[in-house]
């Protein structure tokens, strides 16, 4: 009922509005791969992320030595243990949970992830503290650069996360660990 | 007085909390001001957004379809709401079919708007707002004062009192972070609790059926996963045509709302999670009546960025509850009256004029121009006060023409110089009530003037 009446509504009103196509995107950027790593780093810094840069052979150990409790959800064995039936009370005993991301972004320090690198959606959010690995070379420079990569019709579910929960809602003065994540840090390999 | 001064009167009573509000607002307006100024492009992507914008509201029943045909195909259920009443009952109906007894809900302006809160209260039915401003404002039963800082008008000494008295927080205390940490728990509980969760929308895309919401505090996420049913409500003006263009949306909102470069998370829903049950709703409450305004239509455009409220010199030093609707500023200003002309009439008057909302408005609506023309359709329709209607007319009579003009300036040094302060400063000089009337020059600009050519 309603939708038959707001889209008489609209097709009745918008008659007079002028379609206006869109001007050209403007084109990818110009800044070399050490350019975009350190824009990135940078961006995830001011926003409250710690960055810590390994060889790929270093990351395992260096996880090991550097947390207690962790989860490494590349791991099948870990992700096998917690499947999207997984319980609430189980998901919320997380401490420290390692997830790989997929595209990072340099202006604005934000990484990429989607169904296929969650076992469960809410585990970046619950976990008290998130660890991403991400390779340097996928690094990106915008937002729309990054649009263009993914494909949103892959997945069910997807999210851009750019450092710790955080809230500035009393006086304005930002504190981190509102509800998700009250660290974050990233491992660029 | 009109309302909106009355309230205003009462906001500035408490001189420092007023100065602090206004210095609190201009420095997120600096700090967007700094981050714009990174994006060489950022005029561009201006231009870009207002397009898109356009094109998405010129095709908008094309649009809103292919959502609905995609939202489908994802094993979505969408719902169409064309009113205020019929939102509310279609999330009660929704929230009676699951048995659903806890619901969190994350920040949308939307259900503020359609008083949703009150009606399933009214019905026996408690949401909790988990956005940390909005259950502060929620506690105190308030009404947001901002778009994006819901609980700008408070101090943390009152944040605190809320908080001891309702999560039993030590009394006194009034530490952000301890503040925010209480919160955590309290909320936490709630998500772990919940069998539905409400979220807003920043962004619809109709290509592929997705839905973008925008937090800093995760809680549309923690909400959303945690809850088997997630039910999504967007206004029609939410939809953008293709994947691609979020990647222009994305990098203006953030920035122009609070000077980051994005907020913490981007989420974006397609499916429901296994086992789980989506919904869109989509409403309409009185936006496509004005979809084919020539005049007012650009509204429509607004990604509720609450760039215009930070800049505003009249918001700054009014707060938002002055406005007496949910979105206030300059951009509430020419939104209340689309929703009802007689009540909000005075909200078009509430502003300076002076353009800086268009100025930083990241899709390009000419909010001053529109606060313009409702005050010329106010007028005419006689929705003014009289005395604003006879001022204007008699400055009218005696701008209009030449020996008129010269006569009232004589007049006016004279009783500027000589009329008793008292009759000057009669109730209906309206505007002598926060302003002092220059002290009058020996002689006009003309009678100068001709005086110097003479010579
Ligand atoms: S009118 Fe423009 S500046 Fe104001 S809230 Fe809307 S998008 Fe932001």
């Amino acid at each position: 009922m309603s939708k038959a009446e707001i889209l008489a509504s609209i097709r009745k009103q918008k008659g007079t509005q002028v379609s206006i196509r869109k001007i050209a995107q403007t084109g990818g950027s110009a800044l070399s791969v050490s350019e975009l790593r350190n824009l990135f780093i940078e961006n995830l810094k001011g926003a409250g992320a710690e960055v810590v840069c390994l060889k790929r052979e270093e990351a395992d150990t260096y996880i090991a030595s550097a947390w207690e409790n962790v989860l490494d959800f590349s791991k099948p064995e870990v992700i096998a243990e917690y499947p999207a039936t997984c319980s609430l009370e189980k998901l919320n005993r997380i401490e420290h949970a390692v997830l790989q991301g997929n595209l990072g972004v340099a202006e604005n320090g934000a990484i990429w992830l989607e169904d296929k690198d969650l076992p469960h959606r809410i585990i970046p959010f619950i976990a008290q503290h998130l660890i991403f690995t991400l390779e340097t070379n996928k690094i990106i420079a915008t937002m729309q650069d990054a649009y263009q990569q993914i494909d949103l019709k892959d997945t069910g579910y997807g999210v851009f996360i750019s450092g710790p929960s955080k809230t500035a809602d009393i006086e304005q003065s930002l504190v981190y660990g509102a509800h998700g994540a009250r660290e974050l840090t990233v491992l660029l390999i | 007085m009109t309302t909106h001064a009355r309230r205003a009167r009462q906001f500035l009573a408490n001189k420092s909390r007023a100065d602090w509000h206004d210095r609190t607002l201009w420095f997120v307006r600096q700090k967007r001001d700094r981050i714009a100024a990174t994006v060489p492009e950022w005029e561009n992507l201006r231009e870009q957004a207002s397009r898109i914008k356009k094109e998405a509201l010129a095709n908008l029943d094309v649009y809103l379809e292919q959502l609905e045909t995609e939202a489908i195909r994802n094993g979505v259920r969408v719902l169409w709401a064309k009113d205020a009443g019929a939102f509310n009952r279609i999330v009660l109906d929704i929230i009676r079919q699951h048995g659903a007894k806890n619901i969190v809900k994350s920040k949308s302006m939307l259900t503020e708007e359609c008083g949703l809160n009150r009606f399933l209260h009214s019905k026996g039915i408690e949401v909790v707002d988990t956005d940390l401003g909005e259950r502060i404002i929620q506690f105190r039963q308030e009404m947001p004062s901002h778009i994006v800082l819901p609980a700008i008008h408070l101090k943390k000494e009152e944040i605190g009192e809320t908080f001891h008295e309702k999560l039993g927080t030590e009394k006194g205390a009034s530490d952000p972070s301890y503040l925010t940490q209480a919160a955590r728990r309290h909320l936490r509980e709630k998500f772990l609790a919940a069998d539905m969760a409400l979220t807003g929308v920043n962004f619809a895309v109709a290509e592929t059926g997705t839905v973008v919401v925008c937090t800093n505090e995760g809680n549309a996420d923690m909400g959303v996963h945690a809850a088997p049913v997630q039910v999504h409500c967007m206004g029609i003006e939410k939809i953008i045509p293709k994947q691609e263009d979020l990647g222009i949306f994305t990098r203006l909102l953030a920035r122009n709302a609070t000077g980051q470069a994005v907020t913490t998370y981007t989420s974006h829903y397609r499916k429901p999670k296994p086992g789980g049950a989506m919904y869109i709703v989509i409403v309409d409450n009185g936006r496509s009546k004005y979809l084919g305004h020539p005049k007012y239509n650009d509204s429509l455009k607004c990604i509720r960025c609450g760039g215009c409220l930070n800049t505003c010199p009249v918001y700054r030093r009014s707060g938002g509850h002055s406005y007496g609707y949910v979105i206030p500023g300059p951009i509430g200003s020419i939104l209340a009256p689309q929703k009802d002309v007689q009540k909000y009439r005075d909200l078009p008057f509430a502003s300076s004029l002076c353009g800086s909302c268009s100025n930083v408005c990241p899709v390009k609506i000419a909010i001053h121009e529109q606060l313009y023309f409702w005050r010329q359709d106010l007028t005419r329709q006689k929705r003014t006060s009289f005395i604003k209607r006879f001022s204007m007319k008699a400055t009218g009579f005696f701008l209009s023409e030449n020996t008129r003009y010269n006569f009232i300036g004589i007049m006016a040094r004279w009783a500027i110089r000589y009329v008793p302060r008292g009759l000057l400063y009669l109730p209906f000089n309206v505007w002598g009530r926060g302003r002092e009337l220059p002290a009058p020059p020996a002689q006009s600009f003309k009678q100068w003037y001709r005086r110097r050519v003479k010579s």
